[in-house]
């Protein structure tokens, strides 16, 4: 064993029981951490900005993903280098706060790193560098608070700039006229107006159907579900006027336990067994039917089945509409949008626990059917989105880049601050923190100097990206700057520098910000790692 | 600038430009192997699966499905293949064919520094001004639909199958075949519910001799050979439950001390049963379907009544039968009293029900249904592989029948659209100064892959013929007064060209709008991917 074991360790890469080997022992961790972290950087590199490509994912079982989400990507390419897996770490941390930018924070960290090398080859102490980092971090979010400009929640326009800026470099970059409003008018109409400040984005339900194309994807003013109606016995598939109970409870005859048994030693007792397991069930779909109830929504049970033939049966002659196996993870979006309680024993069945909508239908969408119910009374701040998608690969990624889009809204909703995009933030805050630099003494105004030139590798990568001259584009953006020009950004789509806050290229100020210093917080850590001691 | 390392990941990762051209060889690759069965003398795939199935076939969507592809990029295309199937129904073999040669120029474009995303904008206009002219200029109304032109479209979609001898026969029995499951929704729109036309496979006998049938036909014979072969009118009751012996649930158990109380025991699980059929035999019902099974001893009291018990009938004909004949399918006799009934409205009515005898089957047939008329297509042919191909052929024509009357336009076959097509975005393409003009014209040439193979497989000389048939094209497009050469497509058994409009090779427009949607969305997301990274499976667990 210990002889397969050795030259397994000289080579790891391309075996199967591969795991991380400390081999790098005899060469400074240090550096050894920073270029495994920077792999992972330069890896999603290309997927950055509105021209970046996509990168398909084929996982350990078998399922491909194609995408251009930084969070995805890193998530699904199960890294093994301890540091590297701090990048991992630091694109789900962005998406979590700002759930756009998992990109540009990872190629922000991975350019910081660069530096970082260069400096610590020079001799600098990691522990001035990372001081340095923090102070260059602190100033930069104080450079970008004061290029941002505020934005006001009824600007409607404004909040779909940046929904769409965000859109733009997704597959779906197409369908961004359509996703962009709906994003903003989803997350708008979840806000509450007792707490302005905070999106709540499990509010906002998306529902994914597979058929169409994206640009039947649509908000749906009440609740969708990917469900069939139960119609075994031939149940109504579509109400008016619904009263609907969300019931935590089964409808079916209690099971006896493993140990207990019914014991029948006389025939008749069998036809009473019959008869009472007919009684038990519609005894309770008498009690539900009297409270007016006509729409059951059954949550999913393992224990027992939520509804037999015979209760099924039962429900389709008093004409009640049931919908079994809603996760339960929904019920409290989906009392929370019909503003009814979820009823959990039968007892407890009263009218007024009851949400009440004008309309509960089946609908037939290409293959497969959906459930709406619409027309909701005294509906609850919740929106529920139907995205559509010709296949499933396409489908996951309207939904991812849907989700980033609604982000960046909540993001607006919680700082409201827009800032350019396209690059300028970032050769904005590489000049003014160059300039900066100069009149810091020692060390710092060196390590200052190197922050600010790492940020240039966004402005770099983006013209990269699109096909331009990095280095041309690059150094007139910089120019552009020094004279005055803060909005001047790279236009990808015209490919070359305008003004970008009139090309409606916007992100929330959030978004920047924290990409800046949780990109230079990881850095730090990283920096700080002197040895890794592996514990069996 | 900055290094190209790659990180340690469980697993192999490829970027750049060798996973595009990697990509673009895979998908080559499935194009080819589908590529010889385009067009009406494209030739047949025979393929044996692992456990030795043998399957012959021409359609596209099928040779795709059973070849299990694994690489990544390839199975896009085979979902596009699914797709195009779900969607329309047909014209899954030029829908690979197309996207695999898109990707191809496109490729190529890339290795002489083109950026993909100029392409791929390229690509997305050219497929959109594609559309628009199909639209506009291409499309034939078909007013008040005849019965020639719908039997032109399944004509020509059968003409690449196996069946396309008696391709005259078959579109016959097709278009009638789909006509009479025309059916008006609560909405008043008017739907074709193919599904409701029943395929029934029986050997011997040529094709020729495939009839089409009035009346839905179950395939399975009666339960008992006492019962009448034929019942009219019928009453039919479609269950779906057990008529056996009524068994407790689990957790009752039966304990007797006497001897003579479990003779009454089982007297009386057999009671039960007896009980519902007498229940169901007073309604009125004189034809029982169930899905599930039926005792020998309940089948003697069907017998005495003179009544048709047939079970195990699949469910799916459960439901189309129940639809065509008005009944309901009942899961229980419970009633809102607790107590059990069986309500005479449940019942539907036919004319009558018979078991007759196709082939070595029988089959029992229920005609004259009362609400909606449902129909069965009684195929015959020599062999398994022969019958099972000419589901598939059947199928395809009646989607694309069935498209043909909801869309109520169609185009000329034989490579003319695509021709024309070419022709058009090759002059829109030197209209635009911009960086998209390359891949517009490589758009435009790409679609001629179609006319291509399809002389190419009918053993033509495709260079020669598809210069005509650009020339035909280009008159049409330039001089106002010729514009009927637009429809001027190939005649593949003389490799001459004629107008395929007046020929009757025609499809209806949706089809070849969706194929080249489908194969342009296709290809830009194959392009668009510039990295793969494939993990390996995580086999090391078992080990020390």
């Amino acid at each position: 064993m210990a002889a397969v074991a050795a030259p397994m360790a000289s080579k790891p890469r391309g075996s199967k029981a591969e795991s991380f080997v400390d081999n790098k022992r005899r060469e400074d961790i240090r550096f050894a951490n920073i270029n495994s972290a920077r792999a992972v950087s330069d890896a999603v590199r290309t997927s950055l900005g509105p021209k970046g490509m996509d990168k398909m994912i084929s996982t350990a079982n078998g399922e491909v993903i194609i995408t251009n989400d930084g969070a995805t990507i890193l998530n699904k390419m199960e890294v093994l280098q301890p540091a590297a897996k701090m990048l991992v770490e630091l694109s789900k941390s962005q998406d979590s706060a700002a759930g756009d930018g998992t990109t540009t924070v990872v190629v922000i960290a991975g350019a910081l790193l660069k530096e970082c090398q260069s400096l610590l080859t020079n001799g600098i102490h990691p522990t001035v560098i990372s001081d340095s980092l923090h102070k260059a971090c602190g100033k930069a979010i104080d450079i970008l608070t004061a290029m941002a400009v505020p934005v006001e929640l009824t600007d409607r326009d404004s909040l779909v700039k940046s929904a769409s800026t965000s859109l733009n470099s997704k597959v779906v970059s197409q369908y961004s006229t359509l996703l962009a409003p709906l994003a903003v008018d989803a997350v708008l109409s979840v806000i509450d107006p007792e707490k302005p400040e905070i999106v709540d984005l499990r509010d906002i339900k998306i529902v994914k159907k597979l058929g169409g194309t994206v640009d039947d994807t649509h908000t749906v003013k009440g609740l969708v579900f990917d469900k069939k109606v139960s119609r075994a016995a031939g149940g109504p598939t579509r109400v008016e006027n619904a009263k609907i109970a969300v019931i935590q409870f089964q409808i079916s005859p209690p099971k006896t336990d493993i140990e207990q048994s019914i014991v029948v030693s006389d025939y008749t007792q069998m036809d009473r067994i019959l008869k009472e397991e007919r009684n038990y069930i519609l005894g309770m779909i008498k009690k539900i039917k009297a409270t007016g109830c006509n729409v059951l929504l059954i949550q999913k049970s393992i224990l027992r089945d939520a509804v037999t033939d015979l209760s099924l049966h039962y429900l389709a002659k008093a004409k009640i509409m049931v919908i079994k196996d809603v996760e339960r993870d929904e019920i409290e979006f989906v009392t929370k949008t019909l503003n009814c309680l979820p009823i959990a024993n039968i007892e407890h069945f009263r009218a007024e626990k009851l949400g009440h909508a004008d309309l509960v239908e089946e609908a037939s969408l290409g293959d497969g059917k959906i459930l709406k119910i619409t027309g909701i009374k005294d509906m609850g701040r919740t929106t529920s989105v139907l995205v559509r998608g010709s296949n499933q690969l396409v489908l996951d990624e309207a939904e991812r880049s849907l989700h980033d889009a609604l982000c960046v809204v909540r993001c607006l909703v919680s700082k409201r601050f827009l800032i350019a995009g396209g690059g300028a933030p970032e050769i904005e805050l590489s000049r003014q923190l160059g300039a900066w630099a100069k009149v810091l003494h020692g060390m710092e105004g060196y390590c200052v100097k190197s922050f600010a030139e790492a940020l240039e590798v966004i402005p770099y990568t983006l013209a990269e990206n699109a096909g331009l001259n990095p280095i041309a584009i690059v150094t007139e953006l910089r120019n552009k700057h020094a004279q005055g020009e803060i909005n001047a950004g790279i236009n990808v789509r015209k490919g070359q520098i305008t003004n970008i806050l009139e090309e409606n290229v916007v992100q929330p100020l959030l978004v920047s910000t924290s990409a800046i210093t949780l990109a230079t917080e990881c850095v730090r850590m990283i920096l700080k790692i002197d040895d890794i001691v592996t514990v069996r | 600038s900055i290094s190209a390392q790659n990180p340690d990941i469980s697993g192999d990762r490829q970027s750049g430009q060798d996973v595009r051209t990697q990509n673009v060889m895979a998908c080559q690759a499935v194009s080819n192997i589908v590529k010889t069965s385009l067009g009406p003398v494209g030739l047949d795939k025979m393929l044996v699966d692992d456990i030795g199935d043998v399957t012959i076939t021409n359609d596209g969507a099928t040779i795709l499905r059973m070849l299990e592809v694994e690489h990544p990029a390839a199975k896009v295309l085979v979902e596009l293949a699914e797709l195009q199937d779900r969607e329309v129904g047909d014209g899954t073999t030029s829908v690979v064919i197309v996207a695999a040669e898109l990707l191809k120029r496109a490729n190529d474009l890339v290795r002489n520094k083109i950026h993909p995303t100029s392409i791929i904008s390229g690509y997305r206009l050219a497929m959109r001004e594609s559309c628009k002219y199909i639209e506009e200029k291409l499309v034939t109304k078909v007013e008040k639909l005849g019965k020639v032109p719908l039997i032109n479209c399944a004509k020509t979609s059968m003409s690449s199958k196996l069946i396309s001898g008696d391709s005259d026969f078959f579109a016959n029995l097709v278009v009638e075949a789909v006509l009479s499951v025309k059916m008006t929704n609560q909405r008043g729109e008017i739907k074709y519910p193919i599904k409701g036309i029943n395929i029934l496979k029986a050997h011997g006998q040529s094709a020729r001799d495939s009839y089409l049938l009035n009346g839905y036909a179950l395939n399975t014979g009666r339960a008992a050979q006492g019962m009448p072969l034929r019942v009219s009118p019928a009453k039919i009751a479609c269950l779906d439950f057990n008529l056996q012996k009524t068994k407790m649930q689990l957790g009752v158990q039966v304990v007797v001390n006497d001897p003579r109380e479990l003779e009454k025991i089982r007297q009386r699980e057999a009671d039960m049963t007896k009980e519902r059929i007498e229940k169901l035999l007073k309604a009125g019902a004189n034809v029982i379907l169930t899905t599930k099974g039926i005792d020998d001893m309940a089948l003697k009291y069907f017998v005495e009544a003179g009544a048709i018990a047939v079970r195990r009938v699949r469910k799916e004909d459960m439901r189309h039968v129940a639809k065509a004949t008005g009944a309901t399918l009942v899961t229980t006799f419970a009633d809102m009293e607790g107590e059990e009934t069986f309500d005479p409205a449940h019942l539907g009515s036919a004319d009558e029900v018979v078991e007759e005898r196709i082939a070595d089957d029988d089959v029992i047939l229920i005609k004259g249904t009362k609400t909606s008329s449902a129909v069965s297509l009684i195929l015959r042919g020599a062999n398994d592989y022969m019958l099972d191909e000419m589901e598939r052929a059947l199928h395809d024509a009646l989607c694309i029948v069935k498209r043909t009357l909801e869309s109520n336009t169609v185009v000329a076959g034989g490579g003319a659209v695509e021709s024309a097509l070419s022709v058009y975005l090759e002059h829109l393409a030197t209209t635009l100064g911009s960086r998209e003009q390359l891949a517009i014209a490589e758009f435009a040439d790409a679609l001629l892959i179609i006319p291509k193979v399809l002389a190419v497989n009918a053993a033509k000389d495709a260079t020669e013929l598809v210069a005509k048939l650009r020339a035909y094209h280009h008159t049409a497009q330039t001089k106002a007064d010729k514009k009927h050469y637009s429809s001027m497509g190939l005649d593949l058994v003389n490799g001459t060209i004629r107008n395929n409009l007046e020929a009757g090779v025609i499809e209806p427009a949706m089809s070849k709008v969706k194929i080249i949607q489908f194969a342009t969305e296709a290809a830009i997301t194959i392009l668009r991917i510039d990295d793969m990274i494939k993990l390996v499976k995580d086999e090391s667990q078992g080990e020390e």
